[in-house]
């Protein structure tokens, strides 16, 4: 029994190793698109000020591209369903671009909760995330998306852990693609230094950010 | 002219109030010609709404609104909490600025963007002992005009990450 774990537990590091973004060269990863194919995009909407700068950094984007779109956000956080439905309204103009929703997953913890209550709270989190980007996508044939952008805080760790669950066991998983926020000047927040080797792009804005050597891209202010 | 005060809407900040409405900082602003000052207290317990008349200043206190941007607009100086969401609002409109990093809230990194962002001349970082002297000394003129988003670059890098030709 417990050589059959260790086997098991084997393969799954040996599968993660090769998924590793740092392993691949960016020419068989990425296939190409023509510019009228529409690909459909997930953002994590992280409340307050990560929701300010998730809206801005899609500000620009080709509307027709990505859709439809799915704005994801913490369970009860009624300011950034607004402002995604505000944003839609003034960005989607056409029928042909108009189509989003809106997802509602529990908070993997709350502002200030009691480290020992995180778990549960957490765990209730992760089997939404799971049941959206791994077992919906098996059951419907549909992936979840194609790209998912997240800005941080915490729930985003788990978002995109669910997507590389769904990537170990080759169902069909979103691009990953992290933005360290605007106010990080120093030092990475706690869901940038744990995302930092998973996600397909991992992105900063101060370039003091990257003096460690490690994985990530400056390519100036993005919001 | 009219100086608004924000503390953010998650965290309570009530030494940032308690400084602004003290006989030294009102009597800083009144010399320097502001007549008017309104001040978003957030989620405090000590402080709520309130109306009147304090050292030659009609003061307008409240706890929230869904957006700020009416306000901000309406203010010739903005004094904030550190929040990268408030500074950057108050930037990209332009408005003078001054930043007051929460003490309570070290460990959440706020000073170290209000500092960056004071070495660019975009904003003046101060701390609740020194408001008053920060808003007598205050030059908005030596400020420098915060850049415009530029969307084209994230963009650019979305499209590139998912293959579409240029």
């Amino acid at each position: 029994m417990l050589s059959l774990f260790l086997v098991l537990f084997l393969v799954v590091v040996f599968r993660l190793y090769l998924i590793l973004p740092s392993r691949k060269s960016k020419s068989d990863v990425v296939p190409t698109r023509s510019r009228n194919s529409q690909c459909h995009l997930a953002v994590f909407l992280g409340s307050g000020g990560h929701t300010s700068e998730a809206l801005t950094l899609l500000s620009s984007i080709y509307f027709e591209r990505y859709t439809p779109r799915t704005y994801i956000v913490s369970q009860g956080d009624t300011l950034s369903i607004e402002r995604a439905r505000a944003f839609e309204e003034s960005k989607a103009k056409s029928k042909k671009n108009d189509e989003y929703r809106i997802l509602e997953i529990p908070r993997a913890r709350r502002v200030h909760q009691f480290l020992l209550t995180t778990p549960p709270t957490a765990l209730r989190s992760a089997i939404t995330c799971i049941y959206h980007v791994c077992l919906l996508p098996v059951i419907t044939g549909r992936p979840f998306a194609d790209i998912l952008l997240v800005n941080g805080p915490g729930t985003c760790v788990i978002l995109c852990a669910a997507a590389y669950a769904s990537r170990l066991c080759f169902i069909p998983s979103p691009r990953l693609i992290y933005v360290e926020s605007f106010a990080r000047v120093d030092s990475l927040s706690l869901s940038g230094r744990i995302l930092r080797p998973f996600v397909d792009r991992f992105l900063v804005q101060w370039p003091e950010l990257l003096k460690d050597g490690g994985r990530g891209e400056y390519r100036g202010w993005l919001v | 002219m009219r100086a608004f005060v924000t503390v953010g809407a998650t965290a309570e900040f009530d030494l940032l109030v308690e400084s602004i409405i003290s006989s030294n900082v009102l009597e800083a602003l009144q010399k320097k010609g502001y007549d008017e000052l309104v001040i978003q207290v957030g989620p405090s317990t000590r402080f709520g709404v309130l109306s009147e008349q304090r050292e030659g200043i009609s003061l307008d206190m409240w706890k929230l609104k869904p957006t700020l941007k009416d306000d901000f607009e309406k203010s010739d100086l903005i004094i904030s909490h550190a929040g990268s969401g408030s500074i950057l609002d108050a930037l990209r409109l332009h408005k003078p600025l001054i930043v007051v990093p929460n003490p309570a809230l070290l460990d959440n990194h706020q000073s170290e963007l209000a500092l960056a962002l004071e070495k660019r001349r975009f904003l003046k970082s101060t701390t609740i002992s020194g408001l008053a002297a920060t808003i007598k000394a205050f030059d908005p003129q030596a400020l420098l005009p915060f850049p415009k988003v530029d969307g084209a670059k994230f963009r650019s890098i979305l499209d590139e990450e998912m293959g579409y030709e240029p």
